[in-house]
C-alpha cells in the first residue's frame, strides 16, 4: 500500500498530499472483511437481512442477535466491527428518544440517518479519533396514519386539515446506508460485508425502483441473496438473521421485529433450493 | 407628551401600580405545583375471575368549567396494562411519555421468542410508578394524580392497584379514585366484598356494575360528564372503548331533593 | 442605545414600571404553598416479647380520613433472608403511620440488612439492626419518615427482643409496645396484662407498703391471647383500626406468620 510509511495514514486530521485520509480507507477495509448485510425497501415496507457467520460452536444458535431495533418503527444492522456497530446503535436510540422529547412525535428515519451520517463522519476530522469501523444499514417505517402526539388525550379538531396538505402521501418504507466517512444515500437496496458484490448485483436484478416487489416477497428474495453472498466463503458456517418493518396495515404494523420462525424457514428452504437450481445448471 | 424616552410605552406607577417583577423569576427559588390546574374526575375499577374492568369519563375539568370533553384518561401500557388517571391532566402527559419511553427502552431487550413473556407486566408497573411519585413528593415537587392500575400479574392473575401523588400504594378487589371513593367504591363493594368474590365475578356483571357506577357518578359529581371510556382487561387482551355514552338515565329521583337551592323544604 | 437612556428618570416625575433595569430576582409577598407530603393511614401495631419468642401484630385496614383505601394492605414486614420472600428471615419490622414512608423505609432497612450478609456472611443481628434504623430514621430528621416503627427478632442470647422508635430514630428495647391510631387504647391494656403496672400482690401491705406484682415473660398462649383481646378492643373503639389481624410470631424455628379476621364494619 502506497499509504505505508508515508506518516499520512497514521492521524484521521491529515489529508494525505493527493487528498485521501487513510484512517477512513483502513476503516473500510475493515467492513469489506464482515458479514454481509442486506436492506431492501420494498413498496409496503423494509426488509434487513445478515449473515451472521458463527465464530463458535459454544455460542447458542439464535442467540447474540445482529440487528437491532432503534425506537419501535426501525431497524439497524452493520457490517465490520460488531463493537462499532453496537455504539452507534446506542447513539441512534439516544438521538430517536431525544427527537421524542423535543417533538413528542417518533423520529422520521431520514432525520435518523441525517443524524447518524454527521455523528459518523464527526470521527473523520478529529486527531485522537477513529472512525466507525462499520457500515450500517438503516431501514424503518414512517407512519403514515395520523400519529398521536406522544401523550395526547383527545381527538384534536373534528374539522380542518389538521396540518396535512391533500393529496400529499406521508409516511413510508425508507432505507439508508451510512459509511464510515460519513456518506450517507438512501437506497432501494443496499449491501456491505464482504459479499457485497455479489449482494449487489442480485439487488440490481430485483428492479426495486420499480416499487412493485411486496415485503413477502422481499423476505425471501433477502434470505436468497444472503445464500448466495455466502457462497464465496462457503467454509463459514453461518446464521441467517432477518427483520422487517411494515405499514399499520401491514404484518407488523408499524414497528420493526423479527421476521416470524415459519417465514424465515420457508425463505431459507426456497433460498437453498434455487441455489441447488443454479448448481445443476452449471454442471 | 412625555419627555422622557426612557418612559415611553411603560405603564405609569400612579395609574396602574407598581410592576410586579416577579413575574419574571428569572432566578430565585424553584417553584412547583402547589396545586393541579386542569383535572379528572374518578376512576373506578374492579377485578373479575379472569381479568379487571376499569372507566373514567372524558372531561378535563379547569376548576368548575368543563374545559376539554374529548379527554381519554385510560392509557394502555405493552398493550398488556390500562392506567386509569385521576387527577392534573398534565401530569397525566407527562407520566404518559415517561412511560412510553420506559416502554420503548425495554422493548430493545426483549425479543420476539419469548412472545412478549419478559414484558413488564401490571405489576411491575405499578412499582415502578410507585417509586416515581414517592420521589417526586419527597422532592416537594409531586405529579398531582391519582392513579389505577389494572392489568394481570404474575401467573396471568387479575391485578388491581392505587398510586396517589404522596406514593401512597393499595391494592383491593374494587378501587376508585376522588369522588368515586365515596360514591362508587361503596355500591361496588356491595358486589364485590372481598377477593373471593371477584373470583366468582363474570366479566358481563363486572362490566355491568362499573357502568352503574359511572351513571351514579354522572347524577352526583358536578365535574363529572355522561361520555366515558372503559376497558377490560383480560387474558385476550386489552379491549379498550373510549367514546361510550351513558345509557338510560333517570332523573326522576332529582325531584325528591329537598334542601338545596330555591327548594328548601 | 441602552447607554443613551440607561438609568431612571429624573426623581420628582412620576414613577413608571422598569424603573431601572426590572430586577427579578426579588419575590413579592408570600406565595401559596399548599402541598402537604404527608398522610396519615390509620391502622394499629403492637409487639410483645417473650422468653423466647417476640410476637408482632397489625390490623390490615388501610384509610384516608373517614374512607378505607383497602381492608388488606399489610403492616408487618419481613427484613432480611433470602430473596424477594425473605426465606429464613429472622427480624420483623412494623410500620404505622404513612403508609408510603413506611414501605420506603422498609425496602431500605432490607436491602441493608441483605447487604450485611453478603459483605459480612453471617446474618444481622437485631440489636445491630435496630440501631442501624434508629440512623436511618435520624438521618431524615428534618424530612422524617412519618412511621412509628417496632422492630422484632430474637437476641443472641435467643430471647426475644423487641424495639420501638419515634418517628426521629429515638429508640429503647422494651418488653411490649402499641402504635398508630389506637395506641392510646391498646398501650394501658398492655401496661396491665404484661408489665402488671397496677397489680398488686393480694395481702402484701396497706398504702406504701403494697408491693407491685413481679412482671415476668407471659407463655406464647397467654400472649396471643392478649394480642387478640387488645385488636378485639380497639376495633370496637377506633374506626380506624379493623378488618383484618395480621401477625408473625418469631422463634428460633423462624417466623410463623397468620391471619385472622376482624370486624369490618
Amino acid at each position: 500500500m502506497t499509504s505505508i510509511g508515508t506518516g499520512y495514514d497514521l492521524d484521521n486530521s491529515v489529508f494525505s498530499p493527493d487528498g485521501r485520509n487513510f484512517q477512513v480507507e483502513y476503516a473500510v477495509k475493515a467492513v469489506e472483511n464482515g458479514g454481509t448485510s442486506i436492506g431492501i425497501r420494498c413498496k409496503d415496507g423494509v426488509v434487513l437481512a445478515t449473515e451472521k457467520l458463527v465464530t463458535s460452536k459454544l455460542m447458542k444458535a439464535g442467540a447474540n442477535k445482529r440487528i437491532a431495533t432503534v425506537d419501535r418503527n426501525i431497524g439497524m444492522v452493520s457490517a465490520g466491527l460488531l463493537p462499532d456497530g453496537r455504539y452507534l446503535v446506542s447513539r441512534a436510540r439516544q438521538e430517536t428518544a431525544s427527537w421524542r422529547q423535543i417533538y413528542k412525535s417518533p423520529m422520521p428515519v431520514a432525520s435518523l440517518a441525517g443524524r447518524l451520517g454527521s455523528f459518523v463522519q464527526m470521527f473523520t476530522m478529529n486527531g485522537g479519533l477513529r472512525p466507525f469501523g462499520i457500515t450500517a444499514i438503516v431501514g424503518g417505517w414512517d407512519s403514515e396514519g395520523d400519529m398521536a402526539v406522544d401523550g395526547q388525550v383527545g381527538a384534536g379538531p373534528s374539522v380542518g386539515a389538521g396540518g396535512k396538505a391533500s393529496g400529499k402521501k406521508y409516511g413510508g418504507p425508507f432505507l439508508y446506508m451510512i459509511e464510515p466517512s460519513g456518506l450517507y444515500w438512501g437506497y432501494y437496496g443496499a449491501a456491505t460485508g464482504k459479499g457485497r458484490q455479489a449482494a449487489k448485483s442480485e439487488l440490481e436484478k430485483l428492479d426495486l425502483s420499480a416499487g412493485a416487489l411486496s415485503l413477502e416477497q422481499g423476505v425471501k428474495e433477502a434470505a436468497r441473496i444472503i445464500y448466495v453472498a455466502h457462497e464465496d466463503s462457503k467454509d463459514k458456517e453461518f446464521e441467517l438473521e432477518m427483520t422487517w418493518v411494515s405499514g399499520l396495515s401491514g404484518p407488523t404494523k408499524g414497528q420493526h421485529q423479527e421476521v416470524p420462525k415459519e417465514l424465515r424457514e420457508e425463505a431459507e428452504r426456497l433460498a437453498k433450493k434455487a441455489l441447488e437450481g443454479d448448481d445443476e445448471m452449471e454442471e | 407628551m412625555n419627555h422622557l424616552p426612557q418612559a415611553w410605552g411603560r405603564p405609569r406607577d400612579d395609574v396602574y401600580g407598581a410592576y410586579d417583577a416577579s413575574h419574571f423569576q428569572m432566578s430565585g427559588p424553584t417553584q412547583h405545583s402547589s396545586r393541579p390546574i386542569v383535572t379528572g374526575t374518578s376512576v373506578v375499577a374492579v377485578k373479575f375471575k379472569d381479568g379487571v374492568v376499569i372507566a373514567a369519563d372524558n372531561l378535563a375539568s379547569y376548576g368548575s368549567l368543563a374545559r376539554f370533553t374529548d379527554v381519554k384518561r385510560l392509557r394502555t401500557f405493552n398493550s398488556k396494562s390500562v392506567l386509569g388517571f385521576g387527577g392534573d391532566v398534565s401530569d397525566m402527559q407527562y407520566l404518559d411519555r415517561l412511560l412510553n419511553s420506559l416502554s420503548v427502552r425495554e422493548n430493545y431487550s426483549t425479543s420476539i421468542d419469548d412472545s412478549g413473556k419478559s414484558d413488564l407486566d401490571a405489576h411491575n408497573l405499578h412499582r415502578y410508578l410507585s417509586k416515581v411519585m414517592y420521589k417526586r413528593r419527597s422532592d416537594f415537587n409531586p405529579l398531582w394524580n391519582h392513579i389505577l392500575v389494572a392489568g394481570l400479574g404474575e401467573k396471568d392473575a387479575p391485578f388491581l392497584a392505587s398510586v396517589d401523588l404522596l406514593g401512597t400504594t393499595f391494592s383491593s378487589p374494587t378501587l376508585a379514585t376522588g369522588f368515586g371513593a365515596h360514591l362508587a367504591q361503596p355500591i361496588l363493594r356491595r358486589q364485590v366484598p372481598d377477593e373471593a368474590a371477584s373470583k366468582e365475578l363474570s366479566q358481563e356483571k363486572a362490566v355491568e356494575l362499573i357502568r352503574e357506577c359511572m351513571k351514579v357518578l354522572f347524577y352526583r359529581d358536578a365535574r363529572s360528564m355522561d361520555k366515558y371510556s372503559i376497558a377490560v382487561i383480560s387474558k385476550s387482551g386489552v379491549d379498550l372503548k373510549e367514546d361510550e355514552k351513558l345509557e338510560n338515565q333517570s332523573w326522576a329521583f332529582a325531584e325528591g331533593i329537598r334542601g338545596y337551592g330555591t327548594q328548601v323544604n | 442605545m441602552a447607554s443613551v437612556f440607561s438609568g431612571a428618570p429624573p426623581a420628582g416625575g412620576p414613577g413608571y414600571s422598569f424603573k431601572s433595569t426590572p430586577t427579578p430576582s426579588q419575590a413579592s409577598g408570600i406565595r401559596e404553598h399548599s402541598f402537604y407530603p404527608y398522610a396519615d393511614n390509620g391502622g394499629s401495631t403492637l409487639g410483645i416479647s417473650g422468653a423466647d419468642f417476640t410476637i408482632l401484630a397489625g390490623d390490615t385496614r388501610s384509610t384516608s380520613g373517614y374512607s378505607i383505601n383497602t381492608r388488606y394492605e399489610p403492616k408487618l414486614f419481613k427484613i432480611g433472608g433470602e430473596g424477594p420472600d425473605h426465606v429464613g428471615a429472622t427480624l420483623v419490622l412494623s410500620v404505622v403511620g404513612f403508609a408510603a414512608d413506611g414501605h420506603a423505609l422498609k425496602e431500605r432497612l432490607d436491602t441493608i440488612v441483605k447487604m450485611y450478609k453478603y459483605q459480612h456472611g453471617k446474618p444481622m443481628s437485631v440489636a445491630a439492626c435496630a440501631q442501624r434504623l434508629s440512623h436511618m430514621l435520624y438521618g431524615k430528621r428534618f424530612f422524617p419518615y412519618y412511621v412509628h416503627a417496632i422492630l422484632g427478632g430474637l437476641d443472641e442470647e435467643g430471647k426475644g427482643a423487641l424495639y420501638s422508635y419515634d418517628p426521629v430514630g429515638s429508640y429503647e428495647r422494651e418488653q411490649c409496645r402499641a402504635a398508630g391510631a389506637a395506641a392510646s387504647l391498646i398501650m394501658p391494656f398492655l401496661d396491665n396484662q404484661v408489665n402488671f403496672k397496677n397489680q398488686y400482690m393480694p395481702g402484701s401491705g396497706e398504702g406504701h407498703a403494697l408491693q407491685q406484682r413481679v412482671p415476668e415473660p407471659l407463655p406464647r398462649a397467654d400472649v396471643e391471647a392478649l394480642v387478640k383481646d387488645a385488636f378485639d378492643g380497639a376495633v370496637e373503639r377506633h374506626i380506624e383500626v379493623g378488618d383484618g389481624l395480621q401477625t408473625m410470631i418469631i422463634t428460633k424455628e423462624g417466623i410463623e406468620e397468620r391471619y385472622a379476621p376482624l370486624k369490618k364494619d
